[in-house]
């Protein structure tokens, strides 16, 4: 094997120096001239790092997310990602929204093969490994069913395989378990860590809800709104692999009642 | 989605509360209403010319359709001007469609014909086609596909326009080409809608076949139909009538399995059916994932 597929079969191995993989610098955006939707965004991001991005209504979350995406472009400041500048939609960054967007004229298999579909072409070998993903989402048994045929979550399982068979290596979640169940998205929360432990990627997710925020999160990103800022960066060192059990301690519970003070003093 | 549809709905089968089949309630319904006109016509509440019995416009159609068989010729002539004009039309409809969704230009350059095509009674047109294309069977053809063109180009266009903005988005940050969207997202997207209109097209294809042929024709339905009326052979104009009845039903029923074969993914019994499918075809592919 040589150094650069080893390089690329293993971007995050064990005792490397974790890199930093998204810095933005007095980011902002603008839109139709006069609506602030974003202003002054500093921020690093570490290779294999958890963000939580919380804040109420309105203040430049999912802004923010397209972005990082390449979706829109900012109207001022430094965006880099591994290392170069932002313009258009990479291979290295996935995104997945709070609807599921499947396709529903396609199979559950062809909705998680639709980036290599996209990309060229579908191989043997690439469907082989969409079953694998959909096994690690849980979805064993529903290859070949319909979107209609399945869930809210079980829709947003797939649209989660699909996203990791892009083969990003950021990914970034807009809200995707908001439209669920409590109980739906707390199992999909703590599997949504143990896949990221698996793919060793690095995650932005979007929420409304603080303790879900603290539960899933290196580091959570509180945002204000008018105009959007990132108001502050709360830490969360709790022990991983984390269980339910974790938001009964107090310091994860310190966590939700400093973010909570941070976004009452804003409002 | 098209206003003009009337939701039939699959009612073999089933039972009403009070126990009779709803086949049977058609049934009864149908006998009272030929009852009804068979006695109007026998105990002369209203003229035998005006209005041929039940009775003697199946005797009339017994005797074109079987006895002379003059009629089946002209079925076919017909059916074969709305077949094509419905094609062409299509055909047009949905690639201008295509055109105008692709490209914001095209879609700004044709909108002013489109809205003058929508205004004006496009029947009119008829006799104009006729004068330029003569008295076969191009000219209804020519009608049949101006008819229905509106309806399918308004869907078409509709359809690959309403595209889901988050899907959009996931395709863009997937770094999807303009023609893979459109192949993959925009075109399966729309197919509802397009298939709607298709459905409506059909029966506007019919009228402007028919029209065309009062116009001006030697053979066809209408040519019949408008004969027997001069001549005041009523039943005979009745029974070729029910065959125009009878080619709209064939036509829109081979529309509305099209549309079901098609949109497959809005029919619950046809996607069981397509998956299981489908999880037969791939047994080797799913046997070979990890065992849980
Ligand atoms: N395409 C756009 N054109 C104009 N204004 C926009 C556009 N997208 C977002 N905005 C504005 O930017 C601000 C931030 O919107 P954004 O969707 O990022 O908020 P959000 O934090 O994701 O909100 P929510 O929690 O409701 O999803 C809002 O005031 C919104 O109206
Ligand atoms: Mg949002």
């Amino acid at each position: 094997m040589n150094a650069v597929s080893q390089l690329k079969e293993s971007p995050g191995t064990a005792g490397a120096a974790r890199q930093e993989i998204i810095s933005a610098e007095h980011i902002g955006k603008t839109f139709g001239g006069s609506v602030v939707a974003l202003e002054d965004i500093n921020f690093t991001v570490q290779q294999g790092d958890f963000i939580s991005l919380i804040g109420p209504s309105g203040c430049g979350k999912s802004t923010l997310l397209r972005l990082v995406a390449g979706l829109l472009p900012a109207s001022g400041g430094k965006l880099n990602v591994m290392g170069s500048p932002m313009t258009k939609p990479r291979p290295e960054i996935g995104m997945m929204f709070q609807k599921p967007t499947l396709l529903a004229w396609k199979s559950v298999m062809d909705n998680v093969l639709l980036p290599k579909t996209l990309a060229g072409g579908a191989t043997r070998k690439d469907r082989e490994k969409a079953i694998e993903l959909l096994h690690l989402v849980g979805l064993e048994g529903f290859e070949y069913s319909f979107p209609n045929q399945l869930s809210g979550g079980m829709q947003q399982r797939v649209a989660l395989a699909r996203l990791l068979n892009t083969g990003a290596e950021i990914l970034l979640l807009d809200e995707p378990f908001g439209a669920l169940d409590e109980f739906t998205r707390e199992r999909l929360n703590v599997e949504l860590l143990r896949i990221q432990r698996e793919v060793k990627a690095t995650i932005l997710f979007v929420t409304h809800n603080i303790q879900e925020a603290v539960f899933l999160a290196d580091k959570v990103f509180v945002m204000t709104p008018r105009p959007g800022r990132l108001e502050e960066i709360v830490d969360v060192p709790l022990a991983r692999p984390r269980e339910m059990e974790i938001t009964k301690s107090d310091e994860f519970n310190r966590r939700v009642f400093e973010i909570r003070d941070v976004l009452g003093a804003a409002t | 989605m098209s206003a003009t549809e009337i939701p039939l709905e699959n009612s073999a089968g089933r039972t009403t509360t009070s126990g009779i089949p709803y086949w049977a309630q058609h049934l009864l319904v149908f006998v009272i209403f030929m009852t009804i006109w068979e006695m109007s016509v026998r105990f002369e509440w209203v003229s035998a010319l005006i209005l041929p019995s039940p009775f003697d416009v199946v005797a009339a159609w017994w005797d074109l359709a079987i006895v002379r068989g003059l009629i089946w010729s002209h079925f076919a002539v017909t059916l074969t001007e709305v077949v094509v004009g419905f094609a062409i039309g299509a055909g047009f409809g949905v690639t201008i469609a295509v055109l105008s969704a692709l490209s914001e230009t095209f879609r700004r350059l044709v909108q002013p014909y489109m809205v003058a095509l929508q205004v004006t009674p496009r029947i009119a047109i008829a006799p104009i086609i006729v004068a330029w294309l003569g008295f076969g069977m191009e000219p209804k053809m020519a009608i049949a596909a101006i008819i229905c063109f509106f309806p399918i180009f308004i869907n078409s266009l509709t359809g690959l326009m309403q595209v889901d903005s988050e899907s959009l988005e996931m395709f863009h940050s997937m770094r999807a080409s303009k023609w893979k969207i459109f192949r993959h997202l925009q075109l399966p997207g729309a197919m509802p809608v397009i298939m709607a209109g298709f459905k409506t097209g059909i029966s506007l294809a019919l009228i402007g076949a028919i029209v065309g042929e009062f116009v001006s024709a030697s053979e066809g339905l209408g040519v019949l139909i408008q004969r027997f009326s001069f001549q005041l052979l009523l039943p005979q104009a009745f029974a070729c009538l029910i065959m125009l009845t009878v080619m709209g039903l064939i036509l829109y029923g081979t529309a509305t399995f099209a549309d079901r074969r098609i949109v497959f993914w809005q029919h619950e019994d046809l996607v069981n059916r397509i998956s299981r499918r489908m999880r037969a075809k791939n047994a080797d592919l799913l046997g070979k994932g990890p065992a849980v």
